[in-house]
Order: C-alpha cells, then structure tokens, then sequence
C-alpha cells in the first residue's frame, strides 16, 4: 500500500521510465521538474510546445532537450490534443500539463473519452499527504465539475475510489463533505451523501465506505462532539482517503491549502486510457515533480491491470 | 492591529465591563464566565430559573464574583428574555449559553423578534494563521447558505465592520473561487469580479478588494506572480470571502484540524454581537470571542 509520496518516489524510480507526454513545458520550474524526473529515470519526455520557448528556459536549466522527441505546436488546444491524443493511442503512457491552462487540457480528454465512447467521466483528484496521516488523502473533483449532480457525484466517486484501489487502499473511507448545520434549509449536498451511503452500503460502488459525518469537525469529533483543548491532540488517523466535495470551488479551494498548511499536494486526472497530472501552473519545480511520479506510479499500475 | 487571540483579551482588559446575556448556562459556560469575569471585561447576566442558576453558581468560582441573575421559571422562555434584554439596551452582548444551536439560530435570526439589524446577519471566523503574528478573517462560514451578489456584498461590509475593530485600516479582501480568472460558467467568480469593480468605485471605504483569486493566489504572492495575477492582497489578504457554506465551513475546519490553527468568531449584522457555540472553538478562543464583542461594544461597531 501507498502511503506517502516518499513510497510513490521510490515506486516511479523502480517502474519508471515512462514514456510522458508534457504539454507546453515552456517555464522554467516545469522544464526543472521534466529535467530532474527524467535523470532520475523516471520518464521518456515528449516536449510538446513553442519551440523557441522551450529551447529557452531548457537553456536557463541546463538541460539539453535535443535527445528528445519534439512536437513544436502554439496553439493551445493543438497542444493539448496531440498530447491526450498520444495518450489514447497508446503512444505514451502518461501526460503532464505544462505551463498551460487547465480547461484545455480536460476539454482534450472530454472529447477524447467522448471518442472512445469510454462512458468515463473526467474528474481529477487532488492528494495531499499530511504529517500524522498514514496514507495519503484525496479531494474531489477539484477541476472539471462546476456543481455535479448526484448521477456526476456517483461517477466522481467511482473514479476516486478506482485511483484508491490503484494506490493499495482497498476498502477507502470517503466523506462526503456538505455545508449542514443544525438550522436552516436543507441542503442538496446532504441528500446527496445519505443518497451515497445507501448505495454504498449495498455495494453500487465498488469496495467503499462513507463515513458517517458531513463535515471534518464531525470526522474528528463525532456528531455533537467538542474540541477538548487544542487541535494538537486530535487523532488524525480518521482522516478518511477521499473527501467528495460538493463543488468544484470546495475542493478546488481546500485542496491548495497546502499553500498555507506542512501539506504536499499533487493532483492527477485518471483517464479511461492512462493517467494525466495536473499541475497547478503556479506549483514550483518539486511539486511538479512529485506529480510526475504519481503519473508514473498510477500509469505502471494501470498498465499492470490491463496486462 | 490586534494580530493574535491573546491580544484581543488585553485589548478588551481595563475598560467599561460589557453585560453579557447567557440563556441557560451550562457548567462549561460557568468555567469561561469566571475567566472574563476576573480579567474585568464582563458582567455576566445568567437567565434562568432562579433556584437552578443559584446552585449552578454556587458550584463554581463565580459565586465570588459578581454577575446577576435574571429569574425565568420557564425554561423555555430564557432565549427570549435575553434577547429582550439586548433589545431593551440591559445587555450588550448575547451568547448561546445552554441553548440548542437550531433553536438558538432561528430565534436570533428571526425577522421580526430576533436580534437582526438588516436583512443579511453572517458570521465570521477568524483564523490566527500559522507561522505569522495575523489574524485573518473567513466569512461567510456559519449562515448563509448560497449568498447571491448582494448578500456578498453585506457579508463583506460586516466584515469590514469587524476587521476595523481589529485595527486593520486598508483590509486588504480576496473573494475566493476555484479559478483566478472570470469564468461566466463558475458564478462565484462573476461575484468575486462583481465586488472587486465595486470596491474599485469606492464602494468598500479603504478596502482593497480583488477576485477572483484561488486559493494559490489569495495565499501566495509567488504562487499568483507565476500565474500573473499582481495584487497587493496576493500573499497578504486580511479577509477571505467565500463562495458559499459549503466552502465556508469546510475551509475554517481544514485550517483548524489539518492546520492545527485556532480560531474564533462572530456573527454580524446583528443589533448587538451575538456568539454562537461553535464545537470546534476551544475556552481559550472562546474568552477571545468575548473580548472581541466587548470591543465591539465600546466602539459601537456592528449594533446599534
């Protein structure tokens, strides 16, 4: 089982190299992070992009890209497509998004799925890995899904709990967050979760179990719980492995806290064909790293289960 | 500028005790009443029935210390005569005491009998962020469940009602949202453009307000510079304003229990500052909370 990204490092070492598909790496901590993954020997790199942009900040690196394949494309979404497309193919085993836009690269993957008639709903999920927390621990969908109804919010789990089952957790504990209170107006998010509940505990999601709390001061402690003194002795180890956020400004939000908190982030796309890593255009060159390797980990394990 | 909880009760030491109305106190209660009552900034007014609030004080340190008790042999009538008492000027400040939270809630909010003082009461957590002597506002993360543009906009004023009686002159405001860039898909970066014109217009006093901003970008100025996003509220804004509740709350308790972050809060907008019990919200803060109303009690910030 993963636990940490120290445990996906040393798997992309030993799995790697893949071969990567990165798009528009035209900014110097994403060549840094292309650079370093691949004297690591974790990936193969296929530079898609502005030629003389990314000859550029590969100079400023120090990193001799002439070895490598080279798709010279300014167009954004061309970028974008080449490098799913490549993905879908069969071509390379990952894809990283550069120092691009986001909304190209999920509308790649829409259509791309839409092509493959796969029926698979594009989600991503970003993981942080927490001091005191023995496996990593997941949001979703913090990319794709504005205000998911229920039928996407099913979909938006299943693809979270395949990644989990991918990383080794094989019965993962999901909460699903909603705004309740006490008062006022019900909320959709939580007919949703007692909707998900039901379901999961009759088995229509996979090998599951949503807690039974709403929001992360119930995860901690309990419905009608206090906090006893300070944050510092709460038993983290409740931390469920997913949390499915209510909207995309939830867990886009919460999730880069990471920024403010001793929390590692990366997010990843798991696509019908392959993984796709999600990096935050303002991440620096080592956390783009770390989402290289979970791309590598969760490809080889993809590939595994297709062999 | 009051940058942490332990200045906030310093700042509240020495000056006019404020009369602090509590419906149905529970021992718990007791325990933090004795605290404010010594550090002099409280006057603790105890609703309920007589005989039952006798023997509770008499348990407990307060019974040496002054504090009045208001007979209600009615249990059920506590709520309501504290929130009479506030309304008639007899108590500055009301907490909810031994109340349930729905029931308090929904008196406190009630349109014609509770305590509001506009249409739109919001409640705001402040945050005393890690690795730096600064307090940060977080709202709305209590009340309101989808604030349209214009709810936005009273959550924000009351914000900044709150963020004057913490000394902050030019808050500096980021409304949040999933992206940095106006997007007519995600509505609440429409909003976060929306406010930010206004604030451009001079409609927010000093504020400076900008959205949308991400979360990368509202907390860190290199995070937004590789995003270009330039701002003097990137990295360094005193107010987060949130889409809706149900970023809201998940977002104070992430920084909290991931974080290990204290927090507080209050809710605004009321005709007097109201303190709502929060389960996440230790004694420690809890005293800060009370400090903070009385503050707001002696500048006449945020009631009447």
């Amino acid at each position: 089982m993963i636990r940490s990204l120290s445990d996906i490092s040393r798997l992309a070492l030993e799995k790697g190299p893949k071969k990567l598909a990165v798009l528009a790496p035209e900014d110097e901590e994403f060549m840094l992070a292309v650079k370093r993954s691949w004297e690591k020997g974790c990936i193969e790199p296929v530079l898609i992009g502005d030629r003389d942009k990314m000859a550029r900040v590969a100079e400023t690196v120090g990193f001799d890209i002439s070895r490598f394949e080279q798709i010279v494309e300014h167009d954004r979404q061309t970028v974008s497509d080449l490098g799913i497309g490549m993905l879908f193919s069969g071509d390379v085993s990952v894809v990283s998004k550069g120092q691009i836009t986001t909304s190209y690269v999920y509308r790649s993957i829409i259509r791309a799925e839409a092509k493959a008639a796969s029926g698979m709903t594009v989600t991503v999920v970003s993981i942080w890995e927490v001091p005191g927390v023995d496996h990593l621990v997941g949001f979703t969908d913090s990319g794709v899904n504005i205000r998911p109804d229920f039928k996407t919010k099913v979909e938006i789990l299943r693809n979270a709990v395949f990644l989990c089952h991918l990383l080794g957790y094989e019965t993962p504990g999901i909460a699903v967050l909603s705004g309740r209170r006490t008062f006022g107006e019900d909320l959709p998010s939580y007919a949703d979760y007692e909707l998900l509940r039901r379901m999961a505990g009759s088995g229509c999601l996979g090998d599951c179990e949503i807690l039974e709390a709403t929001s992360i001061a119930e995860i901690f402690l309990g419905a009608g719980g206090r906090l006893k003194e300070s944050f510092d002795g709460i038993d983290l180890s409740k931390t469920p492995h997913i949390f499915l956020a209510p909207c995309l400004d939830t867990a886009n939000i919460l999730a880069k806290l990471d920024l403010a908190m001793d929390i590692k982030r990366c997010s990843i796309s798991v696509t019908s064909r392959g993984a796709v890593c999600i990096p935050a255009r303002s991440d620096l060159s080592s956390a783009i790293e770390d989402q290289i390797e979970m791309g590598v980990v969760v490809a080889d394990r993809i590939q595994e289960g297709v062999r | 500028m009051i940058g942490t909880f332990q200045k906030m009760i310093a700042s509240a030491r020495g000056g006019v005790r404020a009369r602090l109305a509590v419906p149905l106190p529970i021992k718990q209660d007791l325990d933090l009443l004795c605290r404010v009552t010594e550090e002099g900034f409280i006057l603790p007014v105890l609703i309920g029935d007589g005989g039952a609030m006798e023997s509770l004080v008499k348990k407990s340190p307060l019974s040496s210390l002054e504090h009045e008790i208001v007979n209600v042999e009615d249990p059920g009538e506590a709520l309501s005569t504290a929130i009479t008492l506030v309304r008639e000027g007899r108590a500055d400040i009301l907490m909810q005491g031994g109340i349930g939270q729905k029931p308090f809630m929904e008196e406190v909010l009630d349109a014609k009998n509770g305590l509001l003082k506009s249409k739109v009461a919001s409640y705001a957590s402040i945050v005393q962020f890690q690795r730096r002597e600064k307090l940060v506002l977080v709202t709305d993360t209590f009340i309101n469940n989808f604030p349209g543009i214009a709810e936005k906009q009273i959550i924000l004023e009351n914000a900044l009602g709150l963020a004057g009686i913490l000394g902050m002159e030019e808050p500096k405001v980021a409304v949040i949202s999933a992206i940095e860039q106006v997007n007519p898909s995600i509505p609440s970066t429409l909003d976060a453009a929306a406010l930010a014109k206004m604030a451009e217009r001079g409609q927010f006093g000093k504020a400076v307000v900008d959205g949308p901003l991400d979360m990368d970008c509202a907390l860190s100025r290199v995070a937004a510079a590789r995003k270009n996003v330039r701002s003097v509220v990137t990295g360094n804004a005193d107010i987060y304003l949130v889409p809706e509740i149900e970023t809201g709350l998940p977002l104070v308790q992430a920084l909290c229990f991931f974080g290990g972050m204290k927090t507080a809060g209050m809710m605004l907008g009321a005709k007097v500052p109201v303190i709502p019990d929060i389960p996440f919200i230790s004694d420690e803060e809890r005293a800060a909370e009370l400090a903070l109303a009385v503050l707001m009690t002696r500048k006449g910030g945020n009631h009447e």
